[in-house]
Parts: C-alpha cells; structure tokens; sequence
C-alpha cells in the first residue's frame, strides 16, 4: 500500500466503519478476530444499512453476518477484484473525476481488467458469475464503501500485488479519503501497529527510515552517538544499507549449504534472540525445528515458555527469560488505526520477571554499549534552532522514551505524541466520539489517540488518511508525493481540483524541502529559520517545516496522485499469479509466478523452480486453508495456558467437509494425517463442518506442542506446561514467499490427508 | 454351575450388542453430541426450547407439580391401611413347621434374593423419602437417601439376571394362576384349604415379571438420571435404532415413568413384604433355610406338593 | 435501578459472534471447575450461509421458574427482582430442575466422591447465593455477587459486540426495540425464548 499512496497502514479507523454503506471484507475474519470491533460493523449494518460482503475461502463468523458471501479459490483475490473493475469500468460506475485528478496509471489497470470477463473470473476464481456481478453492483452503487483485508489477502506469494489491487479498486471507486471508505487493514495483535512504526524488521530504521547513508546520518544525530562509532557495530559500511533476513525465512540463514537449502549472501546466522515472537506463526515448521537444533545459542524471553524451547531437540544453549506482561509495565501502544493510547501499569512485575526493556538494558550494560543505547532519552531539540542537546542525566522511563519517538520520528509525523498528550488522551477517553474520534469537552480539537501523521506538538491527529475535505491542521491530507515529481512525462502531482481544504496552494504540490520551501508555500524564511531548517521534512530537528506548514495548510509530505503503476516492481500493475501450489494446472500455464528471485532478504528465494517441480495437484488435491480461532491468540502461548480459554478448544482439529471424509473414511472426531508437498505431516482430529467445501480442509494455527504426533509436552520445565497442546498448523504449510516482503504463503497451500 | 453358565451366556448378549453396532450412520455435524461434546448441551437445545411445550417438558412438570406426591402418599398410605385391616380382621396363615421341611431353594438363590431384598429395602423408603424431601428439609439428609438410592439400584441390579434366569420357568403363567387369582389367593377367608398354584403362586409371579421387567426399567430410568449425559440416541444406535430426540427429552421421559412405575412396584414391595413377614408366618425362616414345611407347602402350593410327592414315589420305587 | 426493577437477560442472536467472551468471562468471575458452564454460546447451522446463527444461553431466571415448581426439597427462591436462586445446602442433586428447564440451565458439577454427581449449580445473574452478601462462603460456593456491588453480570458486561443484554425489563426492551427498528427487519413479537422465559 505504501508504494501506491505513501502509507501503508489502515486509512481510516474502526468507528468510521459506521459511515459505510458497503462493506467489503477480502481474507479477513473480524467477527473472530476483532470481535468487540465488529460491534463496529454490526453497527453499520443495524443502522446505516450497509452491506457486509465477505469474500473468503471458507465460510466464517463474519460470513455468517453478511448480506452477500463468495466462497472464493485461495489465492485468486487479483481476479476477483479485476472482475469487479471489469463491470464496473463497463458500467461507468467508476469514479472519473477522483481518478483523473488523484491516480496515475489507471488506463492500465482498465486495459487489463477488460481482459476478466466474468465467466473468466468464475472460472478462475471458482464464484459464479453471478454472484459475481451482484458483488460488485452492490459494492459499487453503495458508497461510501470500505474495503476489509487482513492476513488472507497478505499472505500470497502475490501479496504485494493483492495489497495494491484493494487500493486500485477503492481508488477506482474514488473511496479513498471519505469517511466511510478507505482502505482498513486490520492489525492483529497487541500493538502490532507499534511495532510496524518503530520498524523491527530487517530492512530500515525506524519510522521507515530506510537504511540509506542519510538516515543513519539523521539517526546518529538524533541518538546523540558518533556516526562511525554506529559504522563500526557493522562489519563494514556496506552492511549498514544491507537487508538482513525476514522473520519468515531465518532458517535459511542457518542450514544455509545443507543440500537442497536456498542459497545465502553473507554470513550464516549462528545465534537467535526471540523476545515476544510466537515461533510457530512461521510455515514449514520442519524447517525452523531443524535450524533451531543447528544454532549455537537460543535466547527465549516471554512471559510464558515460548514453543521454540519445545520444539528444538538442543539440550544446551537454550535460554528461557522471563519477560513481563504488558500489564507489568506502562507506555504507549499504537492502535490498528494509528491511534497512540497510553498503558499505566497494574501490577509489579511478578517473580523474576523484568519488562522487555529492562531485559534490553541489562544486555546493553554487560554487552558495553549501555551508554550509548539509553542517551537518546537524554537529548531534546531546541525549539527555536532545532540543535539537539543533553538536557538531563538521568532519564524516567516510559516518558523519555515516547518524547525521544516523537522528537525523531517525522516521516509518519509522530511529533505530537509527547507522553503528556497522551496520558491526557488516556485520563479523557470517555471525552470522545465513537464513530468520528472527534473529542469534546477537554479533548476539544483533538482525535482520540492522535492518530498519525500528527504533525505538530498541537496537532489534531489525522484519523481519515487522504482526506482532502479537511484543513490539514484537523487531519486533511492527499497522497503522499513519494515517487518522485513525474514519472513518463506524466506528473505524479495531484491535478488542480484535488485542492485540500484551506490550502493555500490550488492542486498538488511536491514534499517539502529546505530548498522548495518558500517557492511552494509562498513565503519567506528569515535568516536565522534558513540556518536551522533541516534538509527536508522528514529530518527536519527544527520544526520550522512542519510549523510553517500548518500556517500555510500544506501537508509536508505533499499532495501527489496516487499510483496504479508501480515501476520498480516486477508486476508493474497488479496481475494475478497462480500459488506456487495450485490445485489448478491449467491456469499455472497461463498464470505462472515469479522467476526465482536471488539475494531476496540475503536468501535466494525459489518461485518458479518449486511451481514447476511437478504437477502438485495430483498427489496433493486438497486446499490447505488456515486461519484463527477466537479464543486463542497467535502461536496460542499465551491462551493455551489459560483455564478456561483452552477448554473451548482442547484439542488441534481439521474442519472437514463430510463428504470428503467419507470418501477417505475418516469419521466425526477420529484422528486423519494431513501430508504436507515438504514432506512434514500432522495428526489431527477431524471436525465435520459445513464450512468448507470438499476441496478444502481448514486447520486452526493456533497449537504448538505436538510435532508429526509425537507429543513433546514432556519438554516443558515442570509446572510451565500449558492445558492444551496440539499440532502446528504450520508444520504442513509449505514453501513460499511473498515477491516484495517475503511474507510467507500460508493462505494458498496444498495438502493431501489420510485416515489415521 | 449351571446357573453361572446360563448367568454368563446372559451378560455376553448385552457384549453382542456392541459388536452388531459397528458399522452405524453417524450424527449429523451440527449435533455436538457426535464430537463427544456433553448431549445435555448440543445446538438442538435450542430448538428445544421452543418445542418444550409439545415435549416432556411440560408434562414433567405438570405431573411433579401436581400428581407424584399425592399419589405416593395415597399409595403408601392406603397400601399399608388396607393390609393393617387385613391383619386385623382376616389375620395370618399360621402352618405347622413341625412335620417334614422339604428343601426348595439353594444356598445361591437365597444369596441373590437377600441381595435383592436389602437392594429393595434401601431403594423404596430412600424414594419415598425423596419425593417428600421437602418435608424432610432436605440437604444432607435426603441428599444421602438418594446416595443409598444408587447403592440399593447396585444391589438389586447384580441380583436381577441370575433370579430372572434361575426363575424365569417357574414363573411362567399357568392354568392354576387363573383358579389362584378368581380366590384371590385365599387370603380372604380364614380357612385353611388347598390353593391352586404351583412353585410359586400367581401373586408372586406377578410381583416377579413386575420387579424383573419393571425394575430393569427403573434400572434403566434411574442409571439415565443418575448419569445425565450418556448418549441415549447413540447407544440405541448400537442397538440398530435410529433416534434423534434430543437428550433432555429421554431424561424427562425416564423421570416420569420412573415415578409412576416407581407408585407400582413401591405398592406391590409393601405388598410382598406383608406376605412374607406377617400374612405368612415362617415365610422368612424359608429365606435362611431354604426349607419350606410340608404344611405350608401343601396348601399354599398344592400342584406342587403333588409334583414333588409323585418325583419322590417315582425315585423310591 | 428502581424499586420495581425487574431483570432479565436478552441475548440479541443478530449479533451474537459466537465468540464465547460470556461463557469465559462467567467462568473467570466465578472460578468455576471446569466441566460447568453456566453461560454457554450454542451455534445451529454452522457453516451454512445465511442460516447459521448463534446466541447465548443461561439461566433466564423465568417469571414462573419451572425448576422452582418441581424441586423436591424446595431449594429454589425467587428475588424480588425476579432473580431466582437456590441453596446449596438444600439441594440433593436429584437433577428435577434440569427436566423442567427449558433452557437447559441446571447443571451438576462431578465434584462428589468417586467423581459422583454433586449439588446442582447455574447462572445466578452474578446475584450470590442465601449466604450472607459478599462473604467469603458466598463466594466459593456461588460466585461473585455482583447485584449487591450495583455492577453488570459479568457475562453482558464481557459482551464484545453487545450481543447480551442483561437489566431492568423496561431497559431490555427498550434496546431491543431500537435495534429492531433500526434494522427495519427481524421483527418478533418477543426475543427468542422469551415467551418461554416469562411469559409476555
């Protein structure tokens, strides 16, 4: 999404769902996983009639409370959604004047979807066509619309293109920047949002800084350290701008030569730290068990024994730490929707047990960078010069931490979250409304939870992303000029009536820099403002770009067209690609995937070689489609070890058609194999459903304990054992990895089951 | 001997049945009861909550609301008035157990029937005193009367085979029961004649097919509530029946024959212990001894008397 | 919560999710063992479009409580507020209440000797026990009371889409009535089970 508009978290949030009248969910299960926010949707339904459309492969809780439901093949959301823009470029039920002024590149994607008839797009997508066309009338003709996605659309070896076909049709439909519309991802966990923000990922700094030279700059600067002293943790200053691996394909990096392993670039890994990390959320389990049996060191720290110290045959080198539950310490946590909310702690942290980043100072202290990883609480900038200095010697934990964020942090425009707005937002949060985020009272002029970009220290926060209806001192915004100024000879700034409110330039305009300031706002800067403006809006310490900014009401990060296009893809427009495996060998000829694609996160990454190895489908019939339970959360650590959470689900189970069992001879509550095309198997019961149809089974992944049926419960440290331990679902998930992110493809796998 | 063998051929009938079920259509998905989820708790409890009034339901609570306690206290009331009237007005059968003591009932029926008579002897009054538990003011007290209501049902359950096939010949129906049951057995009239019966008489045949037949049925009411949640409609599967009623329905049901039937056998088991205790005196020596005077056995089983006379001659001869 | 309040549970089947926070959030109040549940969410027609749904079932604390009329040691009591409640101490275990019930809400923990039956346990609408208010007696053998502290049961307050309804009668209804209206469709002229429950 990012690379189609500027940023990719969930546009609006969940109370403005409420101003739907069509809502559209792709691979996405609220009713299971967000269920006091589908109160949300429900609402929506209730009193703003819209209409729930669901689009998965198997019929889930949210099914259950849609209007219109498809029961679509795993991994053929492209088609669908080309369907959709077939009919509704055919009917000219498409937004002209939005595209015309906001999107680039749209005359491709209308060429291709020409191409998705729906007697094409039934075939491939295995939806009757006219259920089809009654999806799309209705998604059309019903706006505002928004439109739902959650894992069941990112987990695709196509996944980056599916997350720009969902904005492409929103955008067609000029949804984007209404209330009532964009595009809502939901985030999983528990600020998982958060996370994404401070970028624990191998690939950038935090703030999606990237790993350019110039970002280390700006971080060493603002961290208050030397920046050679930063070059020098790297083996040299190429690897400071080098990926590193991906939390779906580690284990490359550890079996790395073995025969049959993807190749690496650069050294192996011989040690792994997890904090917080449910092992088993990651496919081919087989795999991870056997890296982690071929590290030299594993360090665990949660606050309950993570799977990994089960799974692993290694008897010496495995550590477990106690880490703290997120009731045992404060902070801030960021919502799915972008919002802050502030965290107090309830209870001290129990036993032994020490918050995350006590675990963390303790490492820094013994591994004798201490200083340097605490100083950045230390420096604050200077309001008027932006220079940033030492103003304390002691810092006051979480506070410190949330002020030195949002000193830093500029890109998503995290300036406004000082840990004091934020407790007030907490001691007020009966001072806002549900559905707007508009507070009242105290909270007047704010969004509840300042939802990023918040520009300024007073800024309202921005809870509908791309909304030029608004002044952007209230949250207002276009796209994000990213891509540069123009692309072909076209330019990707925005057309002339795409003006944002109370602008006081007509149109689009570029980001802003220390060098197009005063042309593009139109104003002077004082000498001294020219001595201390930063480089650009994004590492500008002073704040006179943002101040000034908000004076003129421009968005610092610009107002550009959104892109349909993008170039430096291998798929330029998104197109559909067949699972690497698919159940359909007719269409693998016609749509195949990637070429296999070298040095991907430092690990060669097979496509085509693995798609092309055999026919799959013959020896694997069955669609593979997992999923989540509502009681238990992510590897189930946590849940399992819960009384009365894990007897709603004791046991691992498959939920099977019955006429599919039958065929095998499996019965009501025995026990099937399923055979995964890695050559891993689990043993599973079988739980006759009517949810899925008999050319897939769907298995919950939320069990970890049990490997290939030998039961590996007897590893736990005595008393540390959960109530229920079953099969990992993830031990059957096969080989596959998003083109982009790398992201693995549990959601369109194949399987083979038998009796057992 | 025999009778171990005929008691074990008896207990492997009920195995047979398992083995017969083996191949049987199962629930449908949407029952819970198929996954081995609690049958009291299935998604068709829902459904049942709108049929309640065409179902047992209401007529359970009907009937215990208004007819099981007047009704036991009429029967246990008025069963015992009208044999006080007996014993005062007609009085007992006294017979001489001086003569001859012919030897009737083996040391093994004797054990199975004092098991089955302490089991009947813990059941009835634990029932009783069950039903008007209220009165009682409940708790401890009643609650124990239901444990030893359980522990009685144990007893007599392990008794009901081997008496049901020691005596099922005996007790068949015969052309005597038909003379005995027009006299009334002759426990109208003070006079000491001959009754037409054979081993046993046609009031002790019916107390037997009643307490065998119906106290296989109380067993099975009574095991039903006792243990709530065994499938009833999967273990009539094993049986070759397909049911589908859900399991409140078959506990309401046991209840309720379990109470009238419960009025029944309660009334007849007053009966049989008046006959045996008071009506018939030296009956209960009989159950120690297994010895049965010929006075007694002359007149009160007379067709029987002759057969064993004539059994004797024969072997004499 | 005047005077003349009358309480009753309502659980709304259009948006009930299936999600069990009822059934655990009872179970964690009151600690409850493992085999009862008071609260339990009961699903018909999994799977199949546009038939399935769910709602949650407990004790409805009926107008003429069934279990009342048939128990055999009299255990049972209504409240004024119409919360019906029984004693422990009382109870034998005999399971006539479970037959009466329409709702199937008695049920009998294996916590005897042996793993036998034991006394009879529900859904007391967070209302305790004949045991003195809050104390810890009252607590162990019949949960939380959380009427006397003037909180929600803790099953409607848990409700994640607010499915569960639970209060004074007029306020049921009142909800009710607005979400029907709103929805302009799913007309009944009562709730589900309610004319079973209180007859109106």
């Amino acid at each position: 999404m990012a690379n189609t508009w500027g940023y990719g978290a969930m546009t609006n949030h969940l109370g403005d769902i409420q101003n739907a009248k069509a809502i559209i969910i792709f691979g996405a299960n609220p009713a299971v996983n967000h269920p006091v926010g589908f109160g949300h949707f429900l609402k929506a339904k209730e009193r703003n009639n819209a209409q729930i459309i669901v689009v998965d492969p198997r019929m889930t809780k949210t099914a259950a409370k849609a209007d219109l439901y498809a029961q679509i093949r795993p991994g053929t959301d492209i088609p669908f959604m080309y369907g959709m823009l077939h009919l509704i470029f055919k009917n000219g039920w498409d937004n002209k004047r939005f595209v015309n002024d906001r999107v680039y590149g749209m005359d491709e994607v209308r060429k291709e979807a020409k191409k998705w008839t729906p007697e094409k797009t039934a075939d491939v997508t295995g939806v009757s066509k006219e259920l089809i066309i009654q999806i799309a009338t209705v998604y059309a003709k019903s706006t505002p619309g928004t439109l739902i996605w959650a894992m069941g659309l990112t987990q695709h070896t196509i996944g980056s293109s599916n997350t720009r076909m969902a904005p492409i049709l929103q955008l067609a439909l000029g949804n984007m920047g209404e209330e009532g519309g964009g595009c809502n991802i939901l985030r999983g966990h528990d600020n998982v949002q958060g996370a994404t923000d401070m970028c624990c990922l191998s690939h950038t700094l935090p703030g999606y800084y990237g790993l350019s030279k110039g970002s280390w700059g700006y971080f060493a600067k603002s961290w208050g350290v030397d920046f050679d002293w930063l070059k020098g943790r790297f083996q040299d200053e190429k690897m400071m701008s080098t990926k590193g691996y991906t939390l779906a394909k580690w284990y490359s990096g550890v079996l790395a030569g073995k025969p049959g392993e993807d190749k690496i670039h650069g050294t192996p890994l011989k040690a792994l730290f997890v904090m917080g990390n449910g092992i088993t959320s990651i496919s081919q389990q087989a795999k991870v068990k056997e890296a982690l049996d071929n590290l030299e060191l594993i360090v665990l720290a949660d606050p309950f024994v993570n799977e990994a110290a089960i799974l692993t045959d290694k008897q010496d080198d495995v550590f477990i730490l106690p880490a703290a539950t997120q009731f045992e310490t404060s902070g801030s946590v960021t919502a799915t929707n972008r919002s802050a909310q502030w965290r107090s702690k309830v209870v001290d942290p129990m036993y032994e047990s020490k918050p995350d980043h006590e675990i963390m100072f303790e490492f820094a202290k013994r591994l004798g960078f201490y200083d340097e990883f605490v100083k950045g609480m230390l420096l604050a900038a200077d309001p008027k010069t932006g220079e940033i200095k030492q103003v304390k010697d002691t810092f006051q934990w979480p506070e410190d931490a949330t002020n030195e964020i949002a000193r830093i942090i500029k890109t998503i425009g995290l300036t406004g979250w000082t840990a004091e707005r934020l407790k007030k937002h907490q001691e007020n949060w009966h001072m806002f409304d549900e559905v707007s985020l508009r507070g009242f009272g105290p909270m007047k002029g704010e969004y509840y939870g300042l939802p990023w970009p918040c520009w300024t220290e007073d800024h309202s926060g921005s809870p509908v992303l791309y909304d030029i209806h608004r002044p952007v001192k209230e949250g207002g915004m276009g796209f994000r000029n990213r891509f540069g100024l123009e692309h072909d000879g076209v330019s990707q700034l925005a057309g002339a009536s795409a003006t944002v409110a109370h602008s006081k330039v007509k149109g689009g305009y570029p980001e802003i820099t220390a060098t197009n300031i005063e042309e593009v706002l139109g104003i002077t800067l004082t000498e001294e403002e020219k001595k201390h403006i930063g480089k650009n809006w994004k590492v500008d310490t002073s704040g006179i770009i943002a101040r000034k900014c908000m004076e003129a009401g421009i968005a610092p990060y610009g107002n550009a067209k959104a892109r349909a296009k993008v170039w430096t893809f291998p798929d330029q427009i998104p197109m559909h690609r067949e699972p690497l495996h698919s159940p359909r060998p007719d269409l693998v000829k016609k749509y195949p995937t990637y070429k296999d694609k070298p040095n991907h996160y430092r690990t060669d990454t097979k496509y085509a070689s693995v798609q092309n190895e055999k026919d799959w489908s013959k020896e694997f019939p069955i669609n593979l489609v997992t999923g989540r339970l509502v009681n238990l959360n992510g590897a189930g650590i946590e849940n399992r070890a819960s009384k009365y959470l894990a007897k709603l689900t004791p046991e691992m189970f498959c939920d099977i058609h019955p006429d599919l069992a039958y065929k095998h001879g499996i019965r009501n509550g025995h026990m099937m194999w399923i055979y995964s095309p890695e050559g891993a198997k689990i043993k599973v019961k079988a739980r006759f459903s009517y949810s899925v149809q008999p050319d897939r089974v769907f298995i919950p992944f939320h069990f970890a304990g049990v490997f290939e049926g030998k039961d590996l419960s007897d590893r736990y440290p005595e008393g540390t054992a959960p109530y229920a331990v079953g099969e990992s679902a993830n031990t059957v998930t096969n080989y596959g990895y998003d083109i982009i992110t790398q992201i693995p493809e549990t959601k369109a796998g194949l399987c083979r089951i038998e009796k057992a | 001997m025999k009778k171990l063998i005929i008691y074990l051929l008896g207990a492997s009938f009920v195995g047979a049945g398992e083995l017969i079920g083996g191949k049987v259509p199962l629930a449908t998905p949407d029952s819970g009861a198929s996954r081995g989820e609690n049958p009291l708790a299935s998604s068709q409890m829902l459904q049942n909550i709108l049929q309640y009034k065409d179902g047992y339901g209401e007529q359970f609570l009907h009937f215990q609301t208004e007819w099981f306690k007047p009704l036991f206290m009429y029967i246990g009331i008025g069963v015992l008035v009208v044999f006080l009237l007996h014993y005062l007005i007609i009085g007992p059968k006294r017979f001489s157990h001086e003569r001859r003591q012919f030897y009737i009932f083996s040391l093994f029926m004797r054990v199975i029937h004092w098991i089955a008579a302490i089991g009947f002897v813990l059941i009835v009054p634990t029932g009783f005193m069950m039903v008007f538990g209220d009165a009682l003011g409940g708790g401890t007290l009643v609650r124990n009367a239901r444990y030893l209501h359980s522990i009685g049902t144990v007893l007599f359950a392990i008794s009901l085979v081997p008496m049901f096939l020691a005596w099922f010949i005996p007790m068949l129906p015969t052309l005597d029961d038909i003379k005995w049951l027009f006299i009334a057995g002759g426990y109208l009239s003070k006079k000491k004649r001959e009754i037409p019966a054979g081993k046993f008489n046609a009031g002790q045949k019916m107390w037997f097919w009643l307490a065998m037949l119906g106290g296989l049925v109380m067993i099975a009411t009574g095991a039903l509530m006792y243990f709530q949640t065994v499938d009833v409609n999967q273990l009539l599967q094993y049986i070759g029946i397909t049911a589908e009623k859900d399991q409140i329905e078959y506990l309401r049901l046991s209840a309720i024959v379990h109470n009238f039937l419960g009025m029944v056998i309660a009334a007849l088991f007053i009966t049989h212990l008046y006959m045996s205790i008071f009506a018939i005196k030296g009956a209960l020596d009989s159950m120690i001894s297994g010895k049965k005077s010929e006075d007694e056995l002359k007149h009160l089983h007379s067709s029987y008397y002759r057969k064993l006379i004539k059994k004797e001659n024969k072997s004499s001869l | 919560m005047s005077e003349y309040a009358r309480m009753k549970f309502y659980c709304d089947d259009e948006r009930c999710i299936e999600c069990n926070g009822c059934s655990v959030a009872c179970a964690e109040a009151h600690e409850l063992p493992v085999g009862i549940n008071r609260r339990k969410v009961v699903t018909l027609n999994e799977g199949i479009f546009g038939k399935e749904t769910s709602i949650s079932i407990a004790c409805m604390h009926c107008t003429d409580a069934p279990c009342e009329q048939v128990c055999p040691v009299d255990c049972f009591y209504i409240r004024e507020d119409g919360i019906v409640l029984h004693d422990k101490d009382t109870c034998i275990g005999c399971g006539y209440c479970l037959y009466a019930c329409p709702f199937g809400a008695p049920q009998f923990p294996k916590d005897g000797a042996f793993g036998t039956r034991g006394v009879m346990d529900k859904c007391t609408m967070c209302a305790g026990g004949p045991e003195e208010t809050n104390s810890e007696k009252e607590r162990e053998l019949y949960g939380q009371n959380r009427i006397a502290e003037g909180k929600v049961p803790m099953c409607a307050a848990m409700c994640s889409t607010k499915a569960l309804i639970v209060g004074d009668e007029q306020e049921v209804s009142k909800i009710y009535r607005e979400r029907v209206a709103s929805r302009g469709k799913g007309v009944q002229s009562a709730p589900y089970g309610w004319s079973t429950a209180y007859k109106n």
